[in-house]
């Protein structure tokens, strides 16, 4: 390999200058770039959603609606879903899928990077529009994440633009950007695998992306039509929704639930990839039953457009369909089941190192189990009439989102933080995080599912003083997770910006990205991988690919 | 080992280089990415007929007052024509693969004068109707899918009438045609979606 | 050493099934007393559930935890482990339990709903649907205690008859059967001492039977977000001895229809315009022969 003098590359390409910090302020196309801005975005609305949560616990501490006026409050929960579903849960996933799915394939950049770049702006103009629904007359949508009909259609300043108007208008922004991510991503993963990757020689995070993009694809477009409807009733004034004038409101859930189900797979899919990438990498051992997990991914896509009345078991559904749904619902834990004992076994017998990702990877995985373990409580129809629309559900529901999506993005972001900025960050910051993290979540969220069980209902501003005691708890765990993310930024910023320089890899992980410098360069590979072994060798010194000497982008500064 | 499928001139490694930005097909890729875009798009039209015929087989008043149904006339002369088109657009499709570009501009140009001709066949239908987009269900339903199957006409239309000037640019088809190709597919696509709007909205009365 | 192995997993078993069954038994007092008949049939579903859950946490976190604390890499072992790539067999049985586990939980749970049997024909096309059931069912309307329920933004209002209140009583151990109506969004009639919900659907009557069993006063909530005042719609629900029950009745239409206390109206009224966002303004009280204190 001679060494190719660095204005010779510049010439023919004319990349932008690897140390630049601004293009991470334009309009870059490079799918790393891209990934980070994502990921920095989305950050910023999870501390804005985050916010939201402190004056919800803040509200709740005391069963009286004494902090905030009622309408404020219904705005708070509203916009505290809407916000940490489309402006962080997605927008983060796709960063990390958007900066590793290419490298892990072996490609140089997504399908298309054009559009790429056009789908993350997209996500600051809906973020925008969400925010200043706070400011127009009458307030932000107050209807909940769910936007259900009739109570979403009652416009009380009978203005046209309101607070409603632009959270669909949001919404129905975010669905276009999210579509052509996923067209980006399915075609990515489809045609752009370099030599010697086969199907089951890919990542399972890949094929976890791949398994989410497509419930993209056939859940959004349900959604939007949902939301199109929703806005001309309110616009317009159709009646598709609005019994008085003829309108169905229970279609409406139908359609919202269609895709919004599936959505929660699209969000813990990649998180289930995470795992399976981080476990081999600190127990030292092969991911156990690589195929089956990887196969489990798709038969989740399949099943999860299935199971969408279970949102709506106590609603106007007839008995037969509930106890169809019930048993779609349960049904779906099966492939689920395969994946976590899969992580057990690939834990088992390891020789496991307890560090940052690690660490989140593992309470990711514990809370997921309960969590799990709730889901199929509510799949039980009997049970369910008892505890929807309560604490329990709330609870159930933030032990997947954050317990299992936030600590495996967390996991996700430290694993991966050396590979992505050349840094290394602080080992006990990062086990200072864990632990605030983990007590912090589990005090909050615990505590909700007595409150159900006890018949407290959710998105309420006051509530009977019987339930006094476990909603002080789950407010102290709530500030406990506010405090908790100050060492996270601090890290972040702060290795950064003088983090110890990281090499290629300082996990000793087995992947195509670990096998490049750290960033990685503007093009990832000089010449694309020959991959010729399976993913998660450990243990076997076998190599990964039969190029291993000519993959690094020789720089004149090396 | 020496890999098989990239040259390795490790005397213009440079070349090498350069070779391996373009060794994916890009073309390729923008069909498939297309193909996929028109299968997610299907599923927002299908999302509208379930609602379509939820509201019908189970809607109290399902026609609005004083409406007994829909003229059928007009919307199948409508419906030939628009089929027909899809005739027109594959002939023209062809023409153009044997490169015969006069042949490929004159079926290209009749498609666009039917599909323009099912635009104003759905004007002149939308303002003899008695009935709004507001009046209950029905009115909502009826002027939701076929306003939104309009726009994709008119959408298909726009596409077809830039490709056709694109035509007269000098070496416009030298990276491929993928422009005419997809306008192609996207006018089919929108064909077929007419026939299953028509089947359920005029047919199935 | 196989049955070493086979002995020391058995006792683990052992020991986490005992704690799963104990979970299992403590799950009922986790809930409200028990004061419906269809409450019993719920919580022994739900306290099988929270057995067979806890076993399955506690395998997951009790193997977990033992790898965490026995089989950690030295401080400067940086070599792998050993090189297991999957079990074909193990992979068929875990996939193979799980299966049959949810056939069991999904027919149990079926088969306590049949016996709920809560719901009334939830026919799509409402109005129609609900006079028909009335017309076949009229034999069995004798043998239930029929009450018209009405939910508006924000108040629930009962109509026994020609009696009017805007608290729930019901004669105890008799199968009531209530017919639910929204004035305007979606409402949710939910009674956790019951463990008992459904949603009321603007524009359709629904039909709604369980059986009280245990005097006294619980609490009836709106569980389906309606709103700005939506927290407030909670009432009272007296389960009374059926004597009691009638001279509550009794007593009722002996009054004046008088404007009830309404939480939401009477918030709304002390609510200063200026600096709040607007809002729906909530229904006037109900006017009722019997108003609930709170």
């Amino acid at each position: 390999m001679t060494n190719i003098p660095i204005d010779a590359i510049a010439d023919i390409r004319s990349p932008e200058k690897p140390e630049d910090w601004r293009r991470f302020f334009g309009f870059s196309t490079d799918h790393k770039v891209i990934g980070i801005q994502y990921i920095v975005t989305s950050f910023l609305f999870f501390l804005i959603g985050g916010v939201l949560a402190m004056v919800i616990r803040g509200e709740l501490i005391t069963p009286e609606s004494d902090l905030v006026d009622r309408t404020v409050y219904n705005s708070m929960f509203t916009m505290h879903g809407t916000i940490m579903l489309f402006l962080w849960t997605f927008p983060v996933l796709l960063g990390l899928s958007n900066y590793l799915v290419p490298l892990m394939i072996g490609a140089r950049d997504m399908a298309f990077p054009r559009l790429n770049a056009v789908a993350f702006w997209m996500v600051p103009v809906f973020g925008i529009i969400l925010m200043a629904s706070f400011f127009v007359p009458g307030g932000s949508s107050q209807s909940g994440w769910w936007a259900y009909p009739p109570a979403s259609l009652q416009n009380p300043t009978g203005n046209i633009v309101n607070g409603q108007f632009l959270w669909l208008l949001a919404v129905a922004i975010s669905g276009v950007a999210s579509i052509m991510g996923a067209i980006n991503f399915v075609t990515t993963i489809f045609r752009m695998r370099t030599t010697g990757m086969t199907w089951f020689k890919m990542p399972v995070f890949v094929w976890a992306v791949l398994a989410a993009q497509i419930i993209q694809l056939f859940g959004l477009p349900a959604l939007t039509a949902g939301a199109v409807m929703l806005l001309s009733d309110l616009t317009f004034g159709t009646s598709f929704f609005d019994p008085a004038k003829g309108g169905d409101p229970v279609l409406f859930q139908h359609f919202f639930w269609f895709y919004s189900h599936p959505a929660v797979y699209v969000i813990i899919l990649p998180v289930f990839g995470i795992f399976s990438e981080i476990f081999p990498v600190y127990a030292r051992k092969p991911l156990f039953g690589y195929k089956f997990v990887a196969v489990s991914s798709l038969i989740i896509t399949g099943l999860s457009a299935t199971v969408w009345v279970h949102h709506m078991f106590a609603s106007g559904t007839p008995d037969w369909m509930r106890m169809f749904f019930m048993a779609t619902s349960m049904l779906i834990s099966v492939p689920t089941g395969i994946k976590v004992f899969a992580w057990v076994a690939t834990i088992w017998g390891g020789k496991i190192k307890l560090n940052t990702p690690m660490l989140f990877g593992l309470g990711a995985l514990v809370m997921f189990v309960f969590a799990g373990i709730t889901g199929i409580m509510l799949a039980a129809v009997p049970v369910d009439i008892h505890v929807n629309n309560t604490y329990f559900v709330v609870g159930h529901f933030h032990y997947v989102i954050y317990g299992a999506t936030v600590l495996g993005i967390y996991a996700a972001l430290y694993h991966w933080f050396p590979k992505m900025t050349g840094r290394m960050y602080s080992e006990g910051l990062g086990k200072l995080h864990f632990i605030l993290t983990f007590i912090g979540t589990n005090a909050c969220f615990f505590p909700m599912h007595p409150l159900g069980l006890q018949g407290m209902p959710r998105r309420v501003a006051s509530y009977d003083p019987e339930f006094a005691f476990w909603n002080v708890i789950a407010s102290l765990g709530g500030f406990l997770l506010g405090i908790s993310t100050l060492p996270f930024i601090l890290n972040m910023v702060g290795s950064w910006v003088q983090g110890e320089k990281a090499p290629k890899n300082p996990w000793r992980a087995i992947g195509l990205e670990w096998l490049v410098s750290s960033p990685p360069s503007h093009e990832n590979f000089e010449e694309l991988p020959i991959v010729i072994a399976e993913p998660y060798g450990y243990g076997k010194d076998a190599p990964l690919v039969s190029n291993p000497d000519k993959l690094e982008i020789a720089h004149a500064t090396n | 080992m020496q890999p098989t499928n990239t040259s390795i001139d490790s005397a213009n490694p440079i070349l090498e280089v350069a070779h391996e930005a373009t060794h994916h097909d890009h073309q390729d890729n923008r069909m498939f990415g297309f193909v996929v875009f028109l299968l997610s798009e299907s599923v927002i039209f299908l999302s509208f007929f379930a609602g379509y015929i939820v509201y019908k087989t189970t809607s109290l008043n399902w026609l609005p007052e004083g409406v007994t149904g829909l003229e059928v006339r007009e919307p199948l002369i409508s419906t030939i024509i628009l089929v027909s088109s899809s005739f027109t657009i594959y002939v023209a499709e062809k023409f153009l693969h044997q490169k015969q570009l006069w042949g490929f501009r004159a079926f290209w140009l009749l498609t666009i004068a039917m599909g323009s001709y099912f635009l104003y066949g759905q004007a002149v239908e939308w303002s003899g109707l008695d009935f709004g987009f507001s009046d209950g269900v029905f009115g909502g339903s009826f002027y939701l899918l076929t306003g939104f199957h309009g726009l994709h006409v008119l959408t298909g239309v726009l596409l077809q009438s830039i490709m056709l000037v694109r035509s007269f640019f000098p070496n416009n088809y030298a990276k491929g045609e993928f422009g005419v190709e997809s306008t192609s597919l996207f006018w089919h696509f929108v064909d077929v979606i007419w026939i299953a709007l028509f089947m359920l909205i005029y047919v199935w009365q | 050493m196989k049955v070493r192995l086979i002995l020391t997993l058995g006792t683990v078993a052992v020991a986490i099934a005992i704690i799963s069954l104990w979970m299992g038994q403590l799950a009922h007092t986790w809930l409200p007393p028990q004061a419906s008949a269809e409450s019993i049939l719920i919580d022994n579903l739900f306290s099988f559930l929270v057995t067979l859950g806890t076993f399955i946490f506690l395998g997951v976190f009790g193997t977990l935890t033992y790898s965490v604390l026995f089989q950690r890499a030295d401080k400067y072992d940086y070599s792998d482990g050993p090189h297991i790539e999957g079990n074909v067999k193990l992979e068929i049985i875990w996939t193979a339990i799980p299966f049959a586990l949810v056939i069991w939980i999904a027919t149990y749970s079926y088969q306590i709903y049949d016996q709920m049997s809560v719901l009334g024909p939830m026919e799509h096309v409402h109005m129609m649907a609900s006079a028909e059931a009335a017309n076949t069912a009229d034999v069995e309307v004798e043998d239930k205690e029929n009450i018209e329920v009405y939910s508006r933004q924000w108040a629930w209002e009962f109509h026994y008859g020609d009696v009017t209140s805007t608290e729930l009583h019901l004669p105890n151990n008799k199968r009531v059967k209530l017919a639910l109506h929204s004035a305007d969004v979606i409402h949710g009639f939910y009674i956790p001492a019951f463990r008992l919900k459904q949603d009321i659907i603007p524009g359709r009557v629904i039909d709604f039977e369980f059986t009280p069993i245990r005097e006294g006063k619980y609490r009836l909530r709106d569980s389906q977000y309606s709103g700005t005042y939506f927290a407030t719609m909670q009432t009272n629900v007296v389960v009374q001895s059926p004597e009691d029950y009638q001279q509550w009745l009794a007593d009722a239409s002996s009054n004046v229809p008088a404007t009830s206390y309404n939480r939401a109206a009477s918030e709304y009224a002390k609510r200063p315009v200026k600096g709040n966002w607007q809002t729906v303004i909530p229904a006037a009280p109900p006017v009722v022969n019997y108003s609930s204190p709170n």
